[in-house]
């Protein structure tokens, strides 16, 4: 005995229920696939680098000269990493913000192996027109090295003792500008005033190489 | 269909329209945003390093894979399903999905923000609000989920209040307000002017029908006026002709392009008439009067060659267009005046002839009232006759009566006696006696038929003994001259309802003429049932082997005093009104007699009668005659 109730869908009804269950499950699917890959960038833009294992004092060793009367700022930057345009844009809001603008160094590593000029990238460009701002070629990163960065972008920042103040990035993702708490630290520690934080996350691309299997 | 639906499919049908070109609008853009995000970059960041070695980078896969997801699947849908919901809402989503990407891919360049804002004004251009719902939705999960697991990528602080990431998406609430008040705007535009459009639509459809029907009706016009079978023209006011259908042509001998734009009056209006005509024109368009108009008049007309003819006309004012035109119709009445005449003759002789006619029949009537008096001395003679011979029969067989008793007697005497010499003479006295009796009884009966005399008794009786009885009287007769008499008479005939004297009578005369003209011969008696004109009937057949009759002398034989031929009454005997008298008889009885006979071979006498006679006779009676 049939079921009076139970709709008795025409052949067309049919096709065209079926054909929107396959929409809708393609579109579930599209979905799922667009958030997680954009959910991959997101990880990875957030996902910060190696953080750099600096001395507490200036390094002697190091060929750079720092400033006795005030505090000495150094960046230290891969030339082809995109994510560090964004440091050197905050870099050069610090300086624009700070009452006392440091005496700042900004180092582009050059391995060796590439040809001369290889450093000089748009990067290069952007840094050498920030004011006050020494560019500095480390050949095989050995000045990273003295200075103990591994990722690019890391900033450190020296008081006039040579003591260390502040290590870190002054970024809040790879590659994005804004606000963010390295930037903070390091004006509020330019201006003589206690920073939130002395450390941060450095979002750049690896100054050194990675390790081959031996 | 109505107004108001008409309106409603058309902006149903521009809505639709703006779906399907916005649909396939963004097909395209999101092409092209993923092609830009692949080419960005390539050309920002195509290489990731780890101090001196590269690889692709990130950004390169995630704007080829995940661009290319993002941009595909809307984009199909917007080429082939558009206009449908879910192909905007899916839209609205991934555009906004690809705001997200390249942002991120361009290091979230503020700039590139500006997309999230633009994408929701390109998506106002569905002019359909709810699309805004799932774009903004998509931007604010955004914020909430990098804010809730990222917060220094979105807030630039490692921690931020929870109601931060709606500060975020406010802004783009912010825009929906004025889009969303743009979209509804724009609706209400948009069914104005469908508002607007349907109303053109019926204004043109109505003039349309109204040119049509005016074509249709001018057209109709045409049709009667080319086939109509009386002269019709139209003039204007000025008595100009405007048109002139083929019957007038036909009529007054002028082609239409001769007539149009000529005065009727000079065309067809013989000269002493014009004037009358423009007049009465100008009376009717000054003061409104219609002397002549909407009235048939009788009057000449003059065709092209100038020959007079009387027409019959009927002019009516119309009105056409706001002007004034008049309409003529004409009939060519010449044939009809010419059969007026004649008629008028016709009726005269007519006149003529009845009066004629009267005469004769008062004639007539005169001679109807002679022969009445004619008829009325006719049957004043006839009873007459029929008292005479009723006095006479008496007078004339009282004393034959005797004779014949007398005679017989002294012929026993003579016998007696022995005198053979007197019984001679008194047999012939005797049969001379009989002859003349039987002449008398004839003679009456004859008179009493033809006075209308004669009744009938009408009685059922047996047809069989009747036969009987009739054979054994006419035996005597039959063995007289050597003839062999047979009877035969059908099972079926039973009685008769009839006159049986009558009946009687008429066999017994056919069987003594068959045994008269026969010798050493047969006569054969025969009885038989038929139908006849719907009536049961008794058919009586005598035949005989006697002397026959010629075609003339049948054709006599049943008219009185009348037998085979002159010698018949010397060889035969006979009075001559026996088959007279069965004739009558018959006729007498609603039934019919007829003969068929050859020299030399015999006769055949056949009597028909009714099996029941009624009171009424019968309509069709077969007079007594020839077969």
């Amino acid at each position: 005995m049939s079921d009076s109730a139970t709709p008795i869908l025409s052949p067309d009804e049919r096709h065209g229920a079926r054909r929107a269950v396959w929409l809708w499950t393609a579109a579930a699917l599209w979905l799922v696939g667009a958030v997680a890959g954009l959910w991959v960038l997101w990880a990875y833009e957030n996902r910060p680098g190696v953080s750099a294992n600096p001395p507490g004092r200036w390094p002697a060793e190091t060929r750079l000269a720092r400033s006795l009367q005030g505090p000495t700022l150094v960046l230290l930057a891969h030339p082809q990493c995109f994510c560090t345009r964004a440091s050197l844009g905050e870099l050069a809001e610090v300086l624009g913000r700070a009452k006392t603008p440091p005496k700042t160094y900004v180092l582009f590593l050059k391995p060796s192996g590439f040809f001369d000029g290889w450093e000089k990238t748009d990067l290069w460009r952007m840094a050498s027109a920030l004011p006050n701002v020494t560019i500095v070629r480390d050949d095989d990163g050995l000045e990273a090295q003295r200075f103990g960065a591994v990722t690019s972008g890391q900033t450190l920042l020296y008081d006039a003792q040579g003591e260390l103040r502040f290590s870190g990035g002054i970024t809040s993702a790879r590659g994005h500008a804004g606000d963010n708490a390295g930037r903070a630290a390091v004006i509020a520690l330019l201006d003589r005033k206690e920073p939130a934080r002395r450390a941060t996350s450095v979002f750049g691309c690896s100054l050194v190489a990675p390790p081959t299997e031996s | 269909m109505s107004g108001s639906s008409r309106a409603t499919q058309l902006f149903t049908e521009a809505q639709l329209d703006i779906y399907r070109r916005t649909d396939r609008l963004f097909a395209w853009l999101m092409g092209f945003q993923w092609l830009m995000g692949i080419v960005f970059a390539l050309w920002v960041s195509p290489l990731a390093w780890d101090g001196p070695v590269s690889r692709t980078h990130l950004h390169v896969w995630a704007a080829v894979v995940v661009g290319g997801i993002i941009s595909l699947f809307p984009a199909l849908l917007g080429l082939f399903r558009p206009g449908l919901p879910s192909t905007r809402y899916v839209i609205g989503v991934a555009q906004m999905l690809m705001g997200a990407l390249l942002i991120h891919l361009t290091g979230g360049r503020i700039e590139t923000h500006f997309h999230v804002f633009g994408s929701l004004a390109f998506l106002a251009f569905y002019r359909d609000w709810r699309v805004l719902i799932p774009a903004t939705v998509v931007v604010a999960l955004d914020h909430l989920l990098r804010g809730m697991f990222w917060p220094q990528s979105v807030y630039g602080v490692v921690t931020a209040s929870e109601w931060r990431w709606l500060e975020h998406a406010a802004w783009v609430l912010f825009e929906d307000v004025f889009l969303f008040v743009a979209c509804r705007r724009s609706i209400a535009e948009m069914k104005q002017t469908a508002d607007r459009t349907a109303a053109l639509e019926r204004e043109v459809r109505t003039r349309q029908e109204a040119e049509n029907d005016a074509r249709n009706a001018r057209a109709r016009n045409d049709a009667i006026l080319d086939v109509a079978l009386d002269c019709v023209i139209l003039m204007d006011e000025s008595g100009r002709i405007a048109q002139f259908n083929p019957a007038a042509e036909l009529t007054f001998g002028y082609s239409a392009a001769e007539a149009v734009q000529t005065e009727l009056a000079e065309l067809i209006v013989p000269a002493d008439k014009r004037e009358s005509l423009r007049a009465a024109l100008a009376s009717y368009l000054t003061t409104g009067n219609t002397a002549i108009l909407n009235r048939r008049l009788e009057l000449t007309a003059i065709r092209k060659g100038g020959e007079s003819f009387p027409v019959e006309i009927a002019i009516a004012p119309i009105s056409s267009d706001g002007a004034k035109m008049f309409a003529a119709y004409m009939r060519d009445i010449t044939e009809r005046k010419r059969t007026e005449r004649e008629l008028a003759s016709y009726t005269q002789d007519l006149e003529t002839a009845h009066e004629t006619q009267r005469k004769d029949a008062e004639r007539l009537a005169a001679l109807v009232d002679q022969l009445r008096v004619t008829q009325q001395q006719a049957e004043t003679a006839t009873r007459a006759k029929s008292e005479f011979l009723a006095s006479m029969s008496h007078e004339l067989r009282t004393p034959l009566n005797a004779i014949i008793l007398y005679s017989e007697l002294l012929q026993e005497v003579a016998e007696d006696d022995g005198s053979q010499s007197t019984i001679g003479d008194l047999q012939r006295i005797q049969s001379a006696g009989k002859h003349l009796l039987d002449l008398i009884n004839g003679i009456l009966d004859l008179s009493k038929i033809e006075a209308g005399k004669m009744m009938l008794s009408v009685e059922e009786f047996d047809v069989r003994a009747m036969i009987g009885e009739l054979v054994d009287t006419v035996n005597p007769l039959v063995e007289k001259n050597k003839n062999t008499l047979t009877v035969r008479c059908d099972d079926e005939v039973r009685t008769m309802h009839a006159d049986l004297t009558k009946t009687r009578q008429i066999l017994l005369n056919l069987l003594s003429n068959a045994s008269k003209f026969t010798r050493d011969g047969t006569i054969a008696v025969d009885v038989r049932r038929c139908m006849f004109d719907g009536r049961e009937c008794v058919e009586f057949s005598v035949v005989d082997t006697g002397v026959g009759m010629t075609v003339d002398q049948t054709c006599k034989v049943f008219d009185p005093f009348t037998q085979g031929d002159v010698t018949t009454t010397r060889k035969y005997g006979g009075t001559g009104l026996g088959l007279a008298i069965v004739s009558r008889f018959c006729d007498l009885m609603g039934g019919s007699v007829w003969v068929e006979s050859r020299p030399g071979v015999g006769s055949r006498f056949v009597v028909r009668l009714p099996m029941k006679m009624t009171d009424v006779f019968p309509e069709s009676m077969t007079p007594a005659g020839v077969a």
